[in-house]
């Protein structure tokens, strides 16, 4: 999953020579076999150096705060999201929805690195829940269907079709 | 790509639509929004400016093609790039309603509610009353699109976007407090997301959401109504205006106050609202020629027997000066009507100098070989023009030639331009006709 994630990534910064990657460990870690320096641990610190090296500073976030933010929610990717029971489900799309409610980015009023990661760690969550469901996080669903349509982010993921108005309770609360 | 001029006053709502279209496009766009290149009330009145553009008003658009474009919704989307305009037929359909609805579902409420805490129009409880209700309409329709919606249209930015955030510009900033707000997160959500966008930044600045409503200024109404108002009427105004909104009694006489036609539309209110300049004389030292009374003895009396020597008695050659004009492209001069108006158009560009200021300027020759050449007298030692910026427009197509009041030549000239009459020597044409400045 990580793998196809960071080669998303990779076409949507526009590189033309994929990296190599290998991972470690049970969890799969991944791991790019830099040849100038040390090898880059973990999706996260991968992520960060790619949009750097790409010269896209701002997806990683364009001021202090933001940059904090995002490493905040690459970190909840990691850590909450990925490999989440069934049970947690509900919370983490409650929350995120509540997050949400305000904001059309994660980070800041830009489209970073949080936006597109947690869109990949999202999307399988998503894929599962009824049209019922899907009204009740319609933050999370207007959240994501923006980034499933932002230029150059879906490649692996398929289009997951999201209605505008509403079929059941207009408004949940 | 579109490569143009904007004409405008600064800060001007409709202007930014333009503005932020040319950011997303890359359509180069250079501002005329400041004095020399525009002068709102001025330029925008001047016959160049009304041939290209006949209403007078702004934002306009001259592409450096010659190009020329009124209303501002036309003008951003000639600026526009496709995806602003809605790529697909649908879309571009959507991208027009929410102009239109923009301009008539938000403005003429956002209007009159934000007007008068500016001081702009005329405070009246019932219309503002109105104004609210139609506010909070237009923010339920947005609030439920854009529930499941990112942007107005499609999931990126449109001018559908940039239309309806701009005309939401002074809600936002003057009046929407929280507490106004909190029934309509999305659409706060969403407007705080297109002012922050870089496009809409590099052109907008920091919009920062208003904390509490601003409520109607009376004071600031008065102070900024132009002075054709007399003062009786001005506090009449204020106060009749001040007191729905002390007690909350319904009089009902009191909501008729304030007709429509006493009011300053919002162009007039950005005039009125201009810095005042201060007096660019007033440094200069107390003189004892008195203008007006030459001016005076110059309209009611003889020029020859009675004005000239009143001028040559009384002028104070340390306070005043006197200066030859001429054309400097009479090639260019066609119908001798038509060069009148040029001077007289100068005139009424110079209009606040009359003060200081004294002028016969005059046309020689006929129609396609005439000249434009008169005397000027001025406060001061200078050229009074550079003092101000309203006042340079015409003053470059000028030769200017500062003369020596103790002088053969310039006893002459002023005599004979003064009084229309004489043998114009250094002219080499007929005397056609004269314009004084008084
Ligand atoms: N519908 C026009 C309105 C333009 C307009 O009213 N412009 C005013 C300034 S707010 C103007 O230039 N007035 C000058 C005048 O009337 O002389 C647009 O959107 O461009």
């Amino acid at each position: 999953m990580a793998l196809r994630e960071l080669s998303s990534l990779e076409k949507f910064l526009g590189s033309n020579k994929p990296n190599k990657y290998r991972t470690q460990g049970d969890k799969k870690v991944p791991v790019l076999q830099n040849n100038k320096g040390r090898p880059v641990v973990g999706l996260v610190t991968i992520a960060c150096h790619l949009a750097k090296e790409a010269k896209r500073p701002e997806l990683v976030g364009d001021s202090a705060e933001s940059r904090a933010v995002v490493q905040q929610w690459l970190e909840h990717r990691i850590t909450k999201v990925d490999g989440c029971k069934k049970e947690d489900i509900k919370t983490i799309l409650k929350d995120l929805d509540h997050y949400l409610q305000d904001k059309v980015y994660l980070a800041g009023n830009q489209f970073t690195l949080a936006d597109i990661f947690m869109y990949y760690g999202i999307h399988p969550l998503i894929v599962d829940l009824v049209i019922q469901e899907k009204e009740q996080c319609v933050n999370v669903t207007r959240w994501f269907n923006h980034i499933q349509h932002y230029p150059g982010v879906r490649h692996h993921l398929p289009h997951i079709a999201i209605l505008r108005n509403s079929i059941y309770s207009s408004r949940q609360h | 790509m579109a490569a143009g001029t904007l004409y405008t006053y600064q800060e001007n709502w409709r202007a930014f639509k333009a503005q932020i279209a040319a950011q997303y496009s890359g359509a180069r766009l250079k501002l005329a929004s400041s004095p020399p290149a525009f002068t709102f009330g001025q330029t925008n009145r001047t016959p160049a400016f009304l041939s290209n553009f006949p209403l007078g008003k702004v934002p306009a658009y001259q592409g450096d093609d010659g190009f020329c474009l009124f209303e501002s919704n036309a003008i951003a989307h000639y600026l526009s790039n496709d995806a602003l305009r809605g790529a697909t037929p649908q879309a571009a359909a959507q991208v027009l309603q929410w102009v239109s609805f923009a301009d008539s579902e938000i403005i003429p409420s956002a209007s009159t509610w934000v007007f008068p805490t500016l001081g702009i129009i005329q405070f009246n409880k019932q219309g503002t009353e109105q104004a609210k209700e139609g506010v909070k309409r237009a923010l339920a329709v947005l609030n439920h699109h854009l529930t499941t919606r990112t942007f107005l249209v499609g999931e990126r930015v449109s001018l559908a976007d940039i239309t309806v955030a701009c005309s939401m510009l002074w809600l936002y900033k003057q009046v929407l407090e929280p507490s106004f707000r909190q029934p309509y997160p999305n659409v706060t959500r969403w407007f705080v997301t297109c002012v922050n966008q870089p496009q809409f930044k590099a052109v907008l600045g920091e919009v920062k959401l208003c904390e509490k409503m601003a409520q109607y200024d009376a004071k600031k109404f008065a102070e900024m109504q132009p002075k054709k108002e007399t003062p009786a009427k001005k506090e009449k105004g204020g106060k009749e205006a001040a007191k729905p909104q002390e007690k909350k009694e319904k009089k009902k006489e009191e909501k008729k106050s304030a007709p429509q036609e006493e009011e300053m539309d919002d162009c007039e209110a950005v005039l009125a609202a201009e810095p005042k300049a201060k007096d660019p004389f007033a440094d200069l030292p107390k003189s004892t020629f008195v203008m007006d009374e030459f001016k005076r003895k110059y309209s009611n009396e003889d020029t020859l027997k009675v004005a000239l020597p009143f001028f040559w008695e009384h002028f104070d050659r340390e306070g005043f000066s006197i200066w030859y004009c001429e054309y400097k492209y009479p090639q260019e001069l066609t119908y001798t009507f038509m060069s009148c108006n040029l001077i007289s158009g100068m005139y009424q560009r110079l209009d606040k100098l009359r003060k200081n200021a004294f002028a016969s300027v005059l046309l020689f020759g006929s129609d396609n070989q005439s000249s434009i050449s008169g005397i000027w007298v001025f406060r001061g030692q200078n050229l009074a023009f550079p003092l101000c910026p309203d006042w340079q427009i015409d003053y470059e197509s000028y030769d200017w030639r500062k003369l020596d009041p103790n002088s053969e030549e310039c006893k002459t000239m002023v005599k004979e331009y003064f009084a229309w009459e004489g043998d114009f020597k250094h002219v080499g044409k007929a005397f056609n006709q004269g314009k004084v400045f008084k």
